[in-house]
């Protein structure tokens, strides 16, 4: 267990009477692609929402480096290395594209001068280079998926959060994302965390996978034993699909 | 790009100089004329870089003017120090005052502005040191050229202060955290403390104006320095020219007053109804400003 980059113990939230997550307990291990499935509302988004700050649980801990994060506030939460994307998109609209990214630059470089050029870098390590000049506002959906990517990657996060970024895309662009998720490793972010519904490619480049569902953590393994678990299955997966993967 | 500076120099210089040759009409409307832009200037940094739409920086003007004013009359101070001490005290009560209404969003902190410099209003006249309703008397020591010169320099320092911000990593921050609050602050930016920048911004240059008005005026009462009047057409001059643009308070508030003016001097009776309408027309043609449309323009030929 000594190589939790971000322990979560027992988290509760409950919004008015209904328990989003109840009693939720993962960990994430540096230099893993863990993928987080489950049905809607099962409270994966919320998750997200708790380890980044922006939501405070009523119960439990989250510890990111071995130190609580409970209660410092998303900028702080951002600036010790842990990135996120939104499931729904929101770019700044009126901002280019490079200053969308030099956003998150400003965590860690001297200048604005400096931020830029990062942002260029990421930017055309998403593939948007010819589009870094345009607003954001301007961009396609699939664009756009790249550019919150290129955000929360301009942080330089020891843990990226995605939240899913498949969501929308064609299934080549989807094959396009996957592989780019895998290649993050090379620019120095080891460790993902993403939410996905797209069982095929979430069985292709997951380490781990866990399942949640209602609120609770039912089911936590690599993808083979996710596939075999009977509770997944009944809760998420459906037979059909199992038996054809 | 370059070309712009000699102009900009050119012109403050020329306003340098307008004052030895010019009488007392033409002064008094080039020192509104100022003035407004200055005012138009500190708008823009909270609402137009950091979105937050307010409609009560006026507060920050009448605190800056009483200030002045009540320095004067009790401490006898030199009336350039007392006028630079009632823009920090201005920005000073910024502080708390920022800490509590930034909580407030969108249309609720706009109306919650407007309710802070009203309230303000009421909180001077209750003092009984301002002399309440009936207002203060300044010793007249100055004459309209150095308030012109007082103000000239203040406006001249927002717009350096703005062009600074246009390209400086913090009115990144601010830009985006406008567009987007949740978001600016998952990608590290602290924006409480940004927008509270901007905010004491936002009141340092409207509480230095204040302290010129409280010397323009040799007479302040709260309806003459708290006046929402004065508010709404600063914040509609940065409207027309431009929010969130550098020039855009600038070409705005030039504009505006100039228009108001004559119109003033040709109808003065329906003046105002001409006046609106002028508006209404101008922002349904230039619905982002005129700055914005210009900008457009040029890069569709170019």
């Amino acid at each position: 267990m000594s190589d939790a980059l971000l322990s979560v113990t027992d988290v509760s939230v409950a919004f008015g009477g209904v328990a989003a997550l109840d009693c939720v307990s993962l960990e994430i291990r540096e230099g893993e692609i863990l993928s987080l499935i489950g049905p809607n509302g099962a409270g994966k988004t919320t998750l997200f929402n708790v380890i980044s700050g922006v939501l405070r649980p009523q119960r439990g801990d989250v510890r990111f480096l071995g130190r609580s994060i409970l209660g410092r506030s998303p900028h702080q939460i951002a600036q010790m290395g842990i990135g996120r994307t939104y499931q729904i998109v929101r770019p700044f609209g009126n901002l280019s594209v490079v200053d969308n990214v030099a956003v998150g630059a400003l965590t860690h470089a001297r200048s604005i001068g400096a931020a830029r050029r990062a942002a260029r870098e990421i930017v055309d390590f998403v593939g948007l280079a010819p589009l870094a000049t345009r607003p954001a506002s301007s961009l396609t959906l699939t664009q756009r998926k790249r550019l919150e990517v290129a955000r929360a990657l301009a942080l330089r996060p020891r843990l990226l959060l995605l939240d899913e970024v498949m969501a929308g895309l064609t299934p080549s662009e989807m094959d396009t994302m996957a592989e780019f998720v895998v290649r993050l490793s090379e620019h120095g972010i080891g460790t993902v965390c993403g939410i996905e519904h797209v069982m095929r490619l979430v069985m292709r480049i997951s380490h781990r996978i866990v399942v949640l569902d209602a609120g609770r953590c039912i089911a936590e393994g690599d993808p083979k034993a996710i596939q075999a678990d009977p509770r997944v299955i009944e809760a998420y997966l459906g037979a059909p699909l199992a038996e054809t993967i | 790009m370059k070309l712009w500076l000699p102009v900009a120099a050119l012109v403050v210089a020329l306003l340098v100089v307008a004052p030895s040759w010019l009488n007392g009409y033409y002064l008094n409307l080039l020192y509104i004329t100022v003035l407004y832009v200055g005012l138009a200037y500190g708008w823009n940094i909270i609402s137009g870089y950091a979105g937050y739409f307010s409609f009560g920086q006026i507060a920050f003007f009448g605190i800056g003017a009483y200030a002045t004013g009540l320095i004067v009359v009790n401490l006898k101070w030199y009336w350039l120090l007392a006028a630079l001490s009632g823009g920090v005290i201005a920005c000073a009560l910024s502080i708390p005052m920022g800490y509590v209404m930034l909580r407030l969003r969108g249309p609720f902190f706009a109306m919650g502005m407007f309710g802070l410099a009203q309230t303000s209003r009421v909180v001077i006249t209750a003092i009984p040191a301002t002399g309440g309703g009936s207002g203060l008397f300044l010793p007249p020591a100055s004459d309209l050229r150095s308030i012109f010169y007082w103000t000239l320099a203040i406006t001249v320092c927002a717009i350096a202060l703005t062009a600074w911000i246009d390209r400086s990593a913090f009115g990144l921050r601010l830009q985006a955290l406008r567009e987007d609050e949740q978001v600016a602050g998952t990608l590290g930016i602290n924006v409480t403390l940004e927008k509270m920048y901007a905010f004491a911004l936002s009141a340092l240059i409207p509480g230095l104006l204040g302290g010129g008005y409280a010397w323009f005026l040799t007479y302040i009462e709260p309806d003459a320095v708290f006046s929402p009047r004065l508010d709404l057409q600063s914040v509609v001059m940065a409207i027309l020219g431009g929010v969130g643009t550098v020039w855009g308070p600038l070409v705005g508030g030039v504009l505006m007053t100039q228009i108001a003016e004559a119109l003033w001097a040709k109808f003065p009776q329906v003046y105002l109804m001409i006046f609106g309408g002028l508006l209404v027309v101008l922002l349904i043609v230039l619905p982002r400003g005129i700055v914005p449309a210009l900008v457009q323009r040029m890069r569709r030929t170019t």
